[in-house]
């Protein structure tokens, strides 16, 4: 097994500590489940001297109903969000992209901050020190060369977090908490567009809970990912979609992807459909402009072409199962 | 009285009886032995591919405190390799590295910490050569050679030609050709390499516990590089978790380990992790396929014609042996009255692949199926049928590279799963995107030319029996999950007719056990059970003597009952007590052995250099059906259903031969659809769990499992191989059935999904062109 660094491990048992110890030890990092963070420690690619270990803070492991709609702790484990009745009624997505993280005992270790928060991924980074160092690391960490795509200045690394897309179509909003308090901000704005620094959370700020508005509690929805074997792989592509029918019609759409950018995206231009019908022509529409937001590129070893190609079927198939 | 009958043990489902210790976790594992005293070792790596040492500077990792021995190249300048021929890879690098992630130094350390810290203080100057990570370029002219007595670096060139090829294919109807591409893989077993050396400095003694499947070998290697005499090395075979031809040859993981342990004077342990592992590699080389197949109108095959290019890796490792089971295995399926073959194996600057399950055939074994099958198509003739056609024939089962096949049980393996699969009925009636194919194979049971030639037999076997009545079976055939142990315990409780409760065994320690060559090449079951029940004759024979004495009546007249001696029906006879305190009576404990060594009809051709390998004294027979379905949006594969039939001679354990035929099946089905190592570079890009994709339980298909019994003359109760045929037989099994279920055939593999899509998008637009 790979060499485990030494580090002091901090275990807060209140969100109020936890603050505090990120305050008074600005490059601690935190970690939850530890399925994914862990083997970057192992791996050399997080050398952290001070882990702050989330999982002994109970409040952070609520499920809470309100009239504004469903509250869920950031410390609430995958498997958790995938078996909760009130989430898989209200939220049918967002506990399928929870059952389909990783294998069945990841989801008992992993929790939904943490893959929110997941650190994007790259065939050039997930790898051991003595590999990054014979190739001269890369640009996400202690290099300066892209290998995805060398001559270019930008991290291609992809964002391959499941319930991220899930929530998003539900317009989820995450609550961040800090020194200066609590602040509430819709997911989509925790996201940016930047491989190497793909979150948009202050140093400080530690994810806290997610909010599921209750306007849309009950409301269809699927996620689906693609992947080589059927457990354990994170997504070569995985799409959510919500769609309500009204009459034939379409009432309200959303769709979200992961694993084909540096962020978990909202496909745009989907209000066009609504009020309309979904015939063959406009699910071909649809599967087309899925295609083209979607910008896979080298970061795993199956072809960024077929990435592409299937996470419009696969958007299209879930539309249709939704529309009919 | 006249109830009593010897226990039966073979042909009987029985739980492995080292299953305890591994359901319970008291299994101890060549990492599980860490004495209070134990160093840790961890390994410097080249992070070039190919280049001159200039130096290793290894001054500033000795001064950190806490470190007790760093070793280099200059450690040792003895070589190891498995093949007397090819022995040119040293523990550590001396003069050249040839491969990212080959060794350079070891560090021997209190802590991990330590030695981590160690490994980074390590300068390691070197002037870089130009690499070569595919065949192609390696051959290339004006390439570097790699090593300097391999010019153009070609470590062996095989070439035949046997029967009349040209003449063949001049005659034939119809020829078809195709050029394959099978990606190197990986065996991914489930324990990474360790090893831990204790050596006695007093005594100037070394012991070595390591995971492997040779202790034997290993043990002879590590002499030669400690320049230790053997007798002062013992080698201890833990429990292994698999091996699959990993460690078929001794690795530089328990030779460094044992070095660095000498010059720590001390006890070192090395763990490896799941890189390392992938590093240290011995998988299946990358194979380019040429083949071209000639027949006539009815089907039958008047010529073979085909060329295998292997790309070997830095060093030979059993290289000169996969080349030429590439071409020797390409006999003893069907009837070929001519074939030609040229076979490169080349040298690169990649870790060295080495022995795996399906040794040497199964790439060229999946061209020859996949084109046959192909040919079967455009004749209009049916794919179980153009096999039959070709099949040996009886009695003689006549080859023209001379193998002795003495049981054939293909004929009965294609009846079963044309049967069991309702293949008349449903063959091209499921419906779109699903179908079914149908492949054979083929495995020697075991080589008939020993790796080193000594004079001693193949397998030797020791059964103790003392006072207390129990037997200890000692054996150094390496149980490496296979069921050895359990086989060899069967087959002396079949012959004494003892329960199987009756015996203990110790296996696989060099100074209590009776050398074995080790697992591979699916020997033990046909060489060490021959030996024991060879050495369980013997005692029962010592018991019939003692028994006879006691009654006073000629050994002729004893009946053993297993439990039981007697002299005639009335007669309440001794029980086995009373016979083991006879027989020991003036002579004490008693241990017998039993021998086993091939014949020599079995040792191969002489019409060709190397002709030997691929001789074997039986071979197992598979035939398979795989029904699919393929997903038209995204190309996934679904393996629906698997049936697998396997003449293994004699199941001697049906439980065990089901357990192996599922997991050839398992593990054929990884390399057919998802695995295959990447490089980028020489950088193994995906040397993880994760990114080398192994097929997980969710993929396993249903498998039914068809065992055939020929009953093999010379076997152990008549059986033959049973852990490698049927991974041959699924990969075109599996690709044929692709074929007939969306109308494209694959090519290359494994079958990835973007392949795939690949594949179907261009016959659409071939498709659309002609209309």
């Amino acid at each position: 097994m790979e060499y485990m660094p030494n580090f002091q491990l901090h275990r807060p048992e209140t969100p109020e500590e936890a603050i505090k110890l990120l305050n008074e030890q600005p490059e601690a990092k935190l970690v939850a489940g530890g399925t994914d963070m862990i083997v970057n420690v192992r791996r050399g690619i997080e050398q952290p001297k001070n882990l702050i270990d989330l999982s002994s803070i109970n409040q952070l492991k609520e499920i809470t109903e309100s009239n504004d709609g469903l509250r869920i702790g950031a410390g609430v484990t995958l498997n958790k969000v995938a078996t909760t009745a009130l989430i898989k009624k209200g939220y049918p997505a967002v506990a399928e992209a929870a059952s389909s993280v990783a294998g069945g005992t990841h989801q008992q270790y992993g929790t939904l901050g943490g893959n929110l928060c997941l650190d994007t991924r790259c065939l050039f980074y997930n790898q051991s020190e003595w590999w990054r160092q014979s190739n001269d690391y890369c640009m996400k960490e202690r290099g300066d060369v892209c290998h995805v795509a060398p001559g270019g200045k930008r991290c291609f690394a992809a964002f391959s977090g499941d319930v991220a897309p899930a929530m998003l179509v539900y317009t989820a909003e995450v609550e961040l908490l800090s020194s200066r308090g609590i602040r509430r901000i819709p997911l989509a704005e925790m996201y940016q567009n930047d491989g190497m620094n793909h979150l948009t959370l202050a140093p400080d700020e530690l994810v806290s809970a997610v909010h599921l508005p209750r306007t849309l509690n009950g409301t269809p929805s699927r996620y689906e990912k693609v992947r080589i074997r059927g457990s354990i792989d994170f997504p070569l592509a995985g799409a959510a979609v919500r769609l309500k029918m009204n009459c034939g019609k379409v009432e309200d759409i959303s769709i979200a992807l992961t694993g084909v950018n540096p962020f978990p995206q909202i496909i745009k231009g989907t209000d066009e459909y609504i009020g309309k019908a979904l015939n063959d022509e406009g699910l071909d529409i649809l599967r087309d402009s899925v295609r083209k937001q979607a910008k896979p590129m080298k970061t795993t070893t199956v072809a960024p072409w077929y990435r592409r190609r299937v996470i419009g079927a696969l958007a299209r198939k879930l539309i249709k199962e939704l529309a009919a | 009285m006249n109830q009593i009958k010897p226990t039966k043990s073979i042909g009987i489902r029985k739980p492995l009886v080292d299953g305890p210790e591994k359901v319970s976790g008291k299994a101890l594992y060549s990492a599980d032995f860490i004495p209070a005293d134990c160093l840790v070792g961890r390994i410097f790596r080249s992070p070039i591919s190919h280049g001159e040492i200039i130096e290793v500077d290894v001054s500033k990792a000795e001064a950190l405190p806490g470190v007790k021995a760093v070793i280099t190249g200059d450690v040792t300048d003895e070589t190891f390799g498995v093949l007397p021929i090819a022995r040119f890879e040293y523990p550590l690098a001396r003069d050249k590295v040839r491969y990212k992630g080959e060794p350079v130094a070891c560090v021997a350390a209190i802590d991990a910490e330590t030695a981590q810290k160690a490994i980074e203080l390590i300068k390691f100057n070197y002037k870089e050569l130009p690499a070569y990570f595919t065949s192609k370029d390696a051959m290339a002219k004006g390439s570097v050679n790699i090593h300097d007595h391999r010019e153009g670096n070609i470590e062996r060139d095989v070439d035949f030609d046997l029967g009349e090829t040209d003449g063949g294919l001049k005659a034939a109807d119809l020829i078809m050709e195709e050029t394959y591409n099978c990606a190197e893989v990986a065996q991914v077993q489930s324990e990474p390499h360790a090893a831990i050396a204790e050596y006695d400095a007093i005594r100037d003694f070394m012991t070595v516990r390591a995971s492997t499947q040779v202790p034997y070998y290993g043990h002879k290697m590590l002499a030669k590089t400690l320049k230790m005499q053997e007798s002062k090395v013992r080698m201890i075979k833990p429990f292994v978790g698999g091996g699959f031809g990993c460690r078929t040859e001794c690795l530089n993981v328990e030779l460094i380990c044992a070095l660095a342990a000498r010059a720590a004077q001390g006890t070192v342990r090395i763990v490896t992790s799941r890189e390392e592992t992938f590093i240290t590699h011995r998988g299946r080389p990358e194979t380019d396929v040429e083949i071209k197949i000639g027949v006539k109108k009815n089907g039958l095959i008047t010529a073979v014609d085909f060329k295998a290019i292997q790309r070997g890796g830095a060093y030979s490792g059993y290289g000169v042996v996969t080349i030429l089971y590439a071409g020797g295995l390409m006999f003893g399926v069907y009837n070929l009255p001519a074939v030609r073959y040229r076979g490169l194996r080349v040298l690169t600057n990649t870790p060295p692949p080495g022995a795996m399950r399906g040794h040497g055939t199964t790439d060229v074994r999946y061209a020859f199926e996949s084109l046959l099958d192909k040919i079967a198509n455009e004749l209009g003739i049916d794919a179980i049928e153009i096999r039959r056609r070709n099949l040996l024939k009886a009695p003689k089962y006549e080859t023209l590279n001379e193998m002795f096949i003495n049981s054939y049980g293909l004929p009965e393996c294609l009846d079963w799963v044309e049967e069991k699969s309702g293949w008349k009925e449903r063959k091209g009636k499921l419906g779109p995107n699903r179908g079914l194919g149908v492949a054979c194979a083929h495995y020697p049971s075991g080589a008939s030319k020993p790796v080193n030639w000594t004079g001693e037999p193949h397998a030797t076997v020791h059964l103790k029996l003392d006072w207390d009545g129990s037997i200890t079976l000692l054996t150094g055939a390496p149980e490496i999950g296979q069921g050895s142990t359990t086989m060899a315990t069967q087959c002396a409780a079949e012959i004494l007719g003892l329960d199987m409760s009756r015996f203990q065994s110790l296996t696989s320690d060099s100074k209590l056990t009776p050398k074995d060559n080790g697992s591979y090449s699916s020997r033990v079951t046909y060489m060490v059970g021959n030996a024991s029940i060879d050495a369980a004759t013997n005692l029962k024979n010592i018991l019939i003597e003692a028994a006879a004495r006691k009654l006073e009546v000629k050994p002729e007249d004893i009946e053993c009952l297993g439990e039981i001696y007697r002299a005639g029906t009335q007669d309440d006879g001794l029980n086995f007590n009373e016979v083991v305190q006879a027989a020991l009576e003036g002579t004490g404990t008693i241990t017998v052995k039993g021998n086993y060594d091939t014949l020599p009809e079995s040792w191969g051709t002489k019409k060709y250099r190397g002709g030997a390998i691929s001789g074997s004294m039986a071979y197992a027979y598979a035939a398979q059906v795989v029904e699919v379905s393929i997903d038209p949006d995204t190309a996934e594969i679904t393996v629906e259903k698997v049936w697998a039939a396997q003449d293994v001679g004699k199941a001697l354990n049906p439980l065990a031969v089901e357990g192996q035929i599922e997991g050839s099946v398992w593990m054929g089905m990884g390399q057919a659809i998802s695995e295959g190592t990447q490089y980028v570079n020489g950088l193994g890009i995906t040397n993880s769990m994760l990114d080398y994709r192994v097929p997980t339980i969710i993929e396993s298909p249903p498998i039914e499992v068809g065992i055939i019994e020929s009953i093999d003359p010379h076997g152990p109760f008549g059986a033959k191989e049973a852990g490698e045929t049927s991974l041959v037989a699924f990969i075109p099994a599996l690709t044929n059935a692709i074929a007939d279920a969306i109308g494209v055939r694959p090519i290359d593999l494994p079958v990835t999904p973007d392949r795939l899509l690949q594949l179907m998008e261009d016959y659409q637009k071939t498709e659309k062109a002609a209309e």
